[in-house]
């Protein structure tokens, strides 16, 4: 038997590192449930896809809409194309004007241009809009 | 020089802490024979810091309108995930408070500590005992179940028998003649933010009354000796005694592990104790369900309104006896605090506890 005199450091050294790991374990128990808890939902129809009345889009003009939790507009530059876009502009997250005398996007925080395919055409927006798959099915329109 | 180190030496050549630190832990010096009784203040302390963070969770997804309360309660309780675990947790939690809230004041009664000179400790310890009650009252109403309808619609009603302005009274705590939008309005502010506040400020006042005059002496023992009348202010020093860190602060945590324990064996395993059937369906203003009855700790004011044939008679004697409870410290005015020498206190002390049990299985049972 060593000197119990000697003992102590190691033992402490053993006891801070137990008892380390589990407040770490009691850590992780209450840390967990509370990240899920807080954590975004995924909502319900995050995979479904819109459909839209094709009358609702005149020839020329936009139609905004809500796409899985954010603003989007879909456009009829031709008739019977049909285009739709995310309404986030690419710069600071504001929502796009469309401006149908000039046949254009326009962001009012900054004034960022996009034209109807949402390619940049003026102003501080990196990226073009993401643009949305479309599909038309009779008198309906279907994006996503 | 580790990391860790320096980081200390940095704070404490601008705050001092180490002198702080030594000065309220390891030089704050206990009495030897101080007992466990005594840890119940710390295990109070953290079952609210659960409730406080537990109540801000639960607010993330509540909705206090009456079209959308139980609805949003439901939706924490089956779809948010672990949010059951954090409605028991703030459920149980307020229960296992009130319990040992009651053992708290208790063990001060028993030990005598309320008396001089901590008669404010005593105070503000029984007015934040009654702001927990208010809690448990406003907060009930929130779910918008069955239970919570009907209970505080008897809670409330119990007001009308103050003569003459009673009804005024009901009126005024509801926000209406019956229990409606107003009255999940008004106790939803003071539950989460009126309450809460005042709380804090009062536990603020209570912890300093208790540092300031310093931890009583248990009245145990061969050497304790009542103290003699004081003139001026003194700080009861226990030179001597035990430091707070860590030898106290271990039985502290053990204690506090006890009730963390028991807090989390009721959640997973009978979450439902304190929670009827009438508290899982949505409130319905025309239904009054069968055997609705308040929650434990109301249980022996209920029966005192039951027993006694005039309603007022029945608020007068709850109101007398919380007054004199209050009152405690400058009604009984002796130096003894030694139980075995005070009989008659001691009489009163088990009879109150027993009429307290008794009054609360009657009504549980009546």
């Amino acid at each position: 038997m060593s000197d119990p005199s000697k003992s102590p450091p190691k033992r402490r050294a053993f006891l801070v590192t137990l008892l380390s790991g589990l407040a770490g374990l009691f850590a992780a128990a209450v840390l967990y449930p509370l990240w899920r808890f807080l954590s975004p939902r995924k909502g319900t129809g995050e995979q479904e896809k819109v459909r839209l009345e094709r009358a609702s889009v005149p020839l020329g003009g936009a139609h905004f809409f809500n796409f899985r939790g954010g603003p989007a507009v879909v456009v009829q530059p031709q008739a019977g194309s049909f285009i739709a876009l995310s309404a986030v502009c690419t710069h600071l997250g504001c929502v796009v004007k469309w401006q149908e005398e000039n046949d254009e996007f326009f962001c009012p925080c900054h004034a960022g241009r996009f034209s109807p395919r949402g390619e940049v055409l003026g102003g501080p927006p990196p990226q073009p809009l993401p643009e949305l798959n479309v599909e038309v099915e009779g008198d309906q329109i279907l994006i996503g | 020089m580790s990391v860790y180190q320096r980081v200390v030496d940095w704070i404490d050549l601008r705050l001092g802490v180490r002198d702080i630190l030594e000065q309220n832990l390891t030089h704050y010096l206990l009495p030897r024979n101080i007992n466990v009784w005594y840890t119940l203040g710390a295990v109070l302390l953290t079952l609210f810091g659960i409730q406080f963070i537990t109540g801000i969770l639960l607010l993330v997804y509540y909705v206090p309108d009456t079209g959308q309360a139980f609805d949003s309660v439901q939706q924490i309780m089956n779809e948010i995930p672990f949010g059951w675990l954090i409605r028991y947790l703030h459920v149980v939690g307020s229960n296992l408070i009130v319990i040992a809230l009651l053992l708290h004041m208790l063990s001060v009664l028993f030990m005598a500590a309320y008396k001089t000179p901590r008669e404010l400790t005593w105070v503000s310890g029984f007015l934040l005992l009654n702001l927990t009650l208010g809690l448990c009252l406003t907060g009930y109403l929130l779910p918008w179940s069955q239970l919570s309808f009907w209970a505080t619609t008897v809670a409330t009603d119990a007001a009308g028998a103050v003569p003459v302005i009673g009804d005024d009274i009901v009126r005024f705590l509801r926000g209406g003649a019956m229990v409606n939008e107003a009255t999940l309005g008004r106790f939803f502010a003071l539950h989460v933010m009126g309450m809460p506040l005042l709380f804090g400020l009062l536990v603020g006042v209570h912890l300093f009354c208790v540092r300031r005059a310093g931890i009583s002496r248990p009245p145990f023992g061969d050497g304790y000796v009542p103290r003699g009348p004081r003139y001026t202010f003194e700080h009861e020093h226990h030179y001597g005694g035990i430091p707070f860190f860590p030898n106290y602060a271990v039985k502290d945590a053990a204690v506090i592990s006890f009730f963390l324990v028991l807090l989390a064996a009721i959640v997973f395993f009978w979450p439902t104790l304190f929670m009827p059937p009438a508290g899982f369906e949505p409130a319905d203003p025309f239904t009054t369900p069968e055997h609705i009855k308040p929650e434990w700790y109301f249980l022996w004011a209920y029966q005192t309104l039951r027993i006694f044939p005039d309603k007022f008679l029945g608020l007068a004697v709850q109101v007398a006896a919380m007054t004199f409870l209050a009152l405690l410290p400058f009604i009984d005015r002796s130096r003894e605090r030694r139980p075995a020498r005070r009989p008659l206190f001691l009489i009163c002390f088990v009879a109150g506890i027993g009429v307290f049990v008794a009054l609360s299985i009657w009504g549980h049972y009546a």
